[in-house]
């Protein structure tokens, strides 16, 4: 097998997590969280093709085109509900958004 | 034979789904048709299953046809069996012969009634589940019928559904034949347990053989005779059937007096064999009768309502029914059925127009003098007057003393109690009949009747109402040419293979016993005319009037017996469990669900980033755990 073995891809890929999962916790715009959910899903991707590689198949690498498409349904319907929010001039600020508060 | 059963059984529940199903797409006239034609199309299926058996015979007469297995639980099985026999088509034929006459008397007498459909449908479920009753080839379809008829009895009464008195009439009927259902279930439980079958021979087999005990065959006849008693309307629990006159006088003439309240003599001849079995419960039935006989007899006299004064005579005719049964003289008790059945049909038929002419008035103070302005109503209800007081040549006379003189034949103690006091109840039938009779058709119309009389020949009611009391009118007079004794039979020859009688009386003693009762008849019948001359009741002031005029205090005792006290411990069981316990506990929950639900919620603090700190906390945690319990 050519090229580095399947740690470096794991090591990647749980840094690009650990960074998406940073950005969700931290970062109040929802555009930023929107961003960081997207680098999430591909730390998921990268690992899946790097399995692929190790094992020889192709489910990992089908698995990561459905996980794509799935993140750009989402990031349709994320933008959709930002823009909306910046029509009403409502504050891009999630922490804002509390109206669910039991 | 089987097919005509078949057709007979089912016709009759066709018309009732036909109308129930098409709703207000036929007109309350079509329900009408379709209800009498359905019950006439069960009487052309008896008269096929009739004449087949007549051709058969006479100890192959007996068939039984299974539908198919019904219920089954290991060893024990209950199909759908019709059994077809002379006692069955007999009633059979009464059933749907009587019943479809008094459906087309119907026509005529709910015409321009509301909810016409709805009693057409109810009539045609009624004649079905009289059918069931007494086709069916085992007990527990016997079971069957025996509620249904209660049911269809309960819906008909209470079809005056915006009186009150009707409501409360019906809920009595039903309560006091639960009563009868109920004590029949557990003597069928009792036959399932100790026999392991519900069909009748294996049945009766088992009684007959000595291999139960005693006690288990005299509490199975216990429990069947509570039903008999129940249905029938026989003391002790007889008070439902005068309240039960609320419902439409063809209903009262087809279910309280013709078919549905005879049942209680029709089961008591098919079970005979039990209760010749437990020869004391068959006594219990037959002392009962005479009770009933004398009671009602009584309180028939002081009654007003001309309907009620006919209920109690029933109650008076099926107690003889009773005491022929309790000495074995099945074939008569049957025989006394049929001839009841038309001359009591054609009393309340006869009564009906009476009724209808006058508008709804049913007090027999504000009638007088209708002879003249109702002439055929006039002679019909005479010759039903004629029949139940039991005078030669008419139907009763036949069938009741047949009776009395079994009573005669049967001999001992208990058999001479039972003449006395039969001979005693024919004397009460003549006084009460004929007290009736002249009260509403002799003497000068009344301020009502001439209010009601247009003309010589005043409108007696639609032709759809004379034929059937004309047809009843011909059986009250000729149907006890059947059984003349000692001259000719065959109505005791067509049942003595089902029903063999267990006394015969001579010849001698049958028209001994003729001559005092005709005697006693008359009697009454004059005492009557006396009376009703010279202006006077037949029981004067006094205790005695009081006490018939209160029924003996039935209601009142059982309102302050069972009544009550079963309203007191509702209520009390209300306010100290229902109350407490159950609705209390049932708050309980519902408050505990609100507490929680308020405890849960202060955690959704609407903020997005916490849920997903919350979130990934958790999944971190989870990984931890798999990676160190792996």
């Amino acid at each position: 097998m050519m090229g580095p073995g399947i740690p470096w891809y794991l090591a990647i890929s749980s840094i690009l997590f650990s960074i998406g999962v940073a950005g969700v916790l931290l970062r109040r715009s929802p555009l930023i969280v929107l961003l960081s959910l997207e680098i999430m899903l591909n730390a998921a991707n990268l690992s899946f093709v790097g399995f692929s590689r190790l094992f020889g198949e192709m489910d990992g690498q089908i698995f990561a085109l459905a996980v794509m498409a799935v993140a750009a349904a989402e990031v349709c319907v994320g933008l959709g509900l930002i823009v909306a929010m910046a029509r009403r001039r409502l504050a891009l600020d999630v922490d804002t958004l509390t109206e669910l508060r039991g | 034979m089987v097919n005509g059963a078949w057709v007979c059984l089912l016709a009759p529940l066709a018309g009732f789904l036909a109308i129930t199903l098409a709703g207000d797409r036929i007109t309350r006239r079509q329900a009408g048709i379709l209800s009498t034609a359905s019950v006439f199309v069960g009487f052309a299926g008896a008269v096929v299953a009739f004449i087949d058996a007549l051709s058969r015979e006479p100890d192959d007469r007996a068939v039984t046809t299974t539908a198919w297995t019904w219920l089954a639980a290991g060893d024990f099985k209950v199909s759908i069996d019709l059994l077809v026999d002379p006692l069955s088509i007999t009633m059979m034929l009464v059933v749907t012969g009587i019943g479809g006459l008094i459906v087309l008397y119907s026509n005529g007498y709910m015409e321009g009634e509301d909810e016409e459909r709805r009693y057409f449908a109810y009539m045609s479920l009624f004649v079905f589940s009289m059918l069931m009753l007494v086709m069916g080839g085992n007990l527990l379809l016997l079971l069957v019928g025996w509620g249904l008829v209660g049911l269809a009895s309960y819906l008909l009464i209470g079809f005056y559904h915006d009186r009150s008195s009707a409501i409360d009439a019906a809920k009595k009927a039903f309560v006091i034949n639960t009563i009868g259902d109920a004590a029949m279930a557990l003597a069928l439980f009792l036959a399932i347990a100790k026999v392991g079958s519900l069909d009748y021979s294996t049945v009766f087999d088992a009684a007959q053989s000595g291999e139960l005990s005693d006690t288990v065959v005299t509490l199975l006849a216990l429990g069947l005779l509570a039903g008999a008693v129940a249905k029938s309307a026989q003391i002790p629990l007889h008070t439902w059937l005068p309240d039960a006159m609320e419902g439409p006088t063809p209903v009262s003439a087809l279910i309280h007096a013709a078919t549905m309240v005879t049942a209680g003599v029709y089961l008591i001849c098919r079970t005979h064999l039990i209760f010749q079995a437990a020869p004391d419960i068959q006594h219990l039935a037959a002392v009962l009768g005479l009770i009933t006989l004398l009671v009602a007899g009584g309180i028939a006299l002081v009654q007003w309502d001309i309907k009620r004064v006919i209920a109690y005579s029933t109650m008076s005719q099926i107690g003889y029914m009773f005491v022929g049964a309790g000495i074995g003289a099945y074939p008569f008790a049957m025989f006394h059925l049929v001839t009841h059945a038309f001359f009591k049909a054609l009393l309340f038929l006869a009564a009906g127009l009476v009724i209808h002419h006058l508008d709804g008035e049913q007090d027999i103070r504000k009638m007088g003098g209708l002879a003249k302005s109702m002439p055929y109503t006039r002679w019909t209800f005479l010759i039903g007057s004629l029949s139940l007081a039991g005078i030669p040549i008419f139907a009763g006379f036949w069938s009741k003393d047949a009776i009395i003189s079994s009573t005669l034949a049967y001999g001992g103690a208990l058999g001479w109690i039972l003449y006395v006091g039969a001979l005693l109840g024919t004397l009460l039938t003549g006084l009460y009949t004929f007290r009736l009779y002249f009260r509403v058709f002799h003497g000068e119309p009344s301020e009502l009747v001439t209010a009601h009389t247009h003309g010589e020949h005043s409108d007696e009611g639609a032709r759809s109402m004379l034929l059937p009391v004309g047809v009843l009118a011909l059986g009250a007079t000729f149907v006890g040419f059947l059984a003349i004794p000692g001259v000719w039979e065959p109505f005791e020859k067509w049942l003595e293979p089902v029903v063999p009688p267990l006394v015969q009386a001579t010849t001698a003693q049958d028209w001994f016993s003729s001559l005092i009762s005709v005697a006693l008849a008359s009697l009454g019948i004059f005492v009557a005319w006396r009376a009703f001359q010279a202006r006077r009741e037949l029981v004067p002031d006094g205790f005695a009037r009081t006490a018939l005029e209160h029924k003996l205090w039935f209601d009142e005792l059982y309102d302050v017996a069972v009544s009550r006290p079963a309203q007191l411990v509702a209520m009390r069981l209300r306010d100290r469990v229902e109350v407490p316990v159950v609705q209390g506990g049932l708050d309980e929950v519902a408050e505990g669900a609100v507490r929680g639900a308020a405890a849960t919620a202060s955690v959704q603090s609407g903020l997005l980033r916490t849920y997903a700190l919350a979130f990934t906390v958790a999944v971190a945690i989870l990984t931890l755990v798999f990676l160190v319990v792996r």
